[in-house]
């Protein structure tokens, strides 16, 4: 559905993107993090059509973003609201640029809404919601014509947690019925629940790709084991092993056990930090 | 173009025009204030000239409408502001498309402007009514597009909304003063009158005066020297709203 290839780009003399690669099948969920300046914003702006790559292709469905507009939805990372118009009229001007009408216009508002949980602020003007309100809205705008790729730039950034699983579960509801999703996020967990591969971005291009489990294979767990006179700490690929053993040879009483197995904060940080070394 | 793009204009268009509706102030006070200015004005250019209706009218209206391209700026600033204008380019909706929607409720904000000044010129002041409807229709037309371009010129150069309140204010008040809105250029100093010709508000004024007097030669002359000076304006604003403010918008 998204295919990007070798992606660069350069804003005087910083690379935003250098040799940037990525690509999104329907239905799949791709969790894109990375440090700020990472190059998360510049790609989904790229693949929005709104910045030209210096070098490199992007296609969405085969065509460049100029010509796939309609397939696309997109919610930028900050607040991008008219303060004066209600979430009714954003939903209806967002529906209407991408072609919807009518019935089909109405029918897109009520079930957005819903999902969404706008009901009770629906002729709210943007200016008087409350952060997670707007929030939702701005994301409701970007699915408003069911596209079947979503970007969404840090959807829940400042978000307050009804909000979150509130997107948490459309975002999962339209990856189910096939849309391609990019989610760029500092919310690792979030990913976790929405079941995301894992695109790791550092200095404008990709250096880790995969589903968690992969990633956190090759990543060390922790095992601790505390006795009355000594305590045992090792990292292990194979913490429940390494447990076994570790119990075998501890001397009498064992007071405590502890076993951590890697978290995507851990690839995160390990990543991030081989690349900067 | 196709019925589909004309449903995305007509929904750009009504949801600008309901923007400008829910704040209507700037309008309001760009139509009392030349309104009262006319009738103070009258008397003076009656001593100075001998008539004094239509200099009043039409002083105060290029003035005061002038003024009414913070309206302009205002709707394009907001834009930049609120950083909307790239979730609508990466909409279905083609930059001509993005760029009538905005323009046309300004616009007729602009002329509806006008009109209201010149009928108040005629049924209050005392201005002769126009020898020309045509001709005066055409001058509205053109100096609703000449303010447009320049007020959606200056929306693309300013950093903030006070540097735009300040530069509409003053630029108003410079272009149209110089151009003779305030007092005959030709009792003016003579370094202002060698000046006056280079600006918009000279050639707008004429316009409209000629309009008014059915002098259609004098009127079409100046309206395309307006013209120009709109078409300049309106190709920068034009380039930077197509390609949008990136990373460099300094709000």
């Amino acid at each position: 559905m998204l295919e990007a290839i070798d992606l660069r780009k350069r804003y005087d003399e910083i690379k935003a993107l250098d040799g940037f690669s990525l690509r999104v099948e329907p239905g799949e969920i791709v969790g894109l993090v990375g440090h700020n300046g990472a190059g998360k914003t510049t790609f989904v702006e790229m693949v929005s059509g709104l910045i030209q790559p210096d070098s490199g292709t992007v296609l969405v469905d085969g065509q460049p973003p100029a010509k796939a507009r309609d397939l696309v939805g997109m919610s930028p990372q900050h607040i991008a609201l008219y303060k004066p118009l209600t979430v009714r009229e954003h939903l209806s001007l967002f529906g209407s640029l991408a072609g919807l009408r009518g019935a089909a216009l109405a029918n897109a508002i009520d079930e957005l809404v819903t999902l969404m949980q706008l009901t009770s602020f629906l002729d709210r003007q943007a200016g008087y919601l409350s952060g997670g309100q707007q929030r939702r809205t701005q994301a409701a705008t970007a699915l408003i014509h069911g596209p079947r790729l979503l970007l969404l730039d840090e959807p829940t950034a400042g978000a307050d947690p009804e909000t979150r699983q509130a997107l948490l579960d459309v975002v999962k509801q339209r990856a189910a019925e096939g849309a391609a999703i990019v989610y760029t996020t500092h919310y690792l967990t979030e990913l976790t629940e929405l079941q995301a591969t894992i695109a790791v971005a550092s200095k404008g291009r990709i250096i880790a790709r995969g589903s968690s489990a992969e990633l956190l294979g090759s990543l060390p767990g922790q095992v601790r084991v505390r006795c009355a006179t000594e305590e045992f700490h090792v990292s292990t690929t194979d913490p429940t092993t390494t447990l076994l053993e570790l119990l075998e040879k501890a001397p009498r009483p064992v007071e405590s056990v502890e076993l951590n197995n890697p978290t995507l904060d851990d690839l995160y940080r390990s990543l991030v930090a081989s690349d900067v070394d | 173009m196709s019925t589909e793009a004309l449903y995305r204009t007509r929904a750009l268009i009504r949801y600008n025009a309901v923007l400008r509706l829910r704040d209507p102030s700037q309008l309001i006070s760009y139509l009392v204030t030349p309104m009262i200015f006319m009738v103070l004005f009258q008397p003076l250019y009656q001593k100075a000239l001998g008539a004094g209706a239509v200099e009043a009218v039409t002083g105060q209206l290029v003035m005061f409408s002038f003024f009414a391209t913070a309206i302009v700026g205002h709707s394009i600033f907001i834009e930049r502001e609120w950083q909307t204008w790239d979730r609508l380019r990466a909409s279905r909706a083609a930059r001509v498309e993005l760029l009538i929607g905005k323009a046309v409720p300004v616009f007729v904000v602009l002329v509806f402007q006008q009109a209201v000044l010149i009928v108040y010129g005629c049924l209050v002041v005392g201005m002769e009514f126009p020898h020309s409807l045509p001709l005066l229709l055409m001058a509205m037309a053109v100096w609703g597009f000449t303010l447009l371009a320049l007020g959606s010129a200056l929306a693309i150069v300013v950093r903030s909304r006070g540097d735009l309140i300040v530069a509409s204010d003053v630029g108003a008040i410079v272009i149209s003063s110089i151009g003779g809105s305030m007092l005959p250029t030709s009792m003016m100093p003579g370094w202002a009158q060698a000046v006056a010709k280079y600006s918009p508000g000279y050639w707008g004024l004429g316009m409209f005066r000629h309009a008014i007097a059915g002098d259609a030669g004098p009127a079409l002359r100046a309206a395309l020297v307006c013209l120009v000076f709109g078409v300049v304006a309106g190709a920068v604003a034009t380039y930077r709203l197509s390609h949008g403010w990136g990373r460099s918008a300094l709000v």
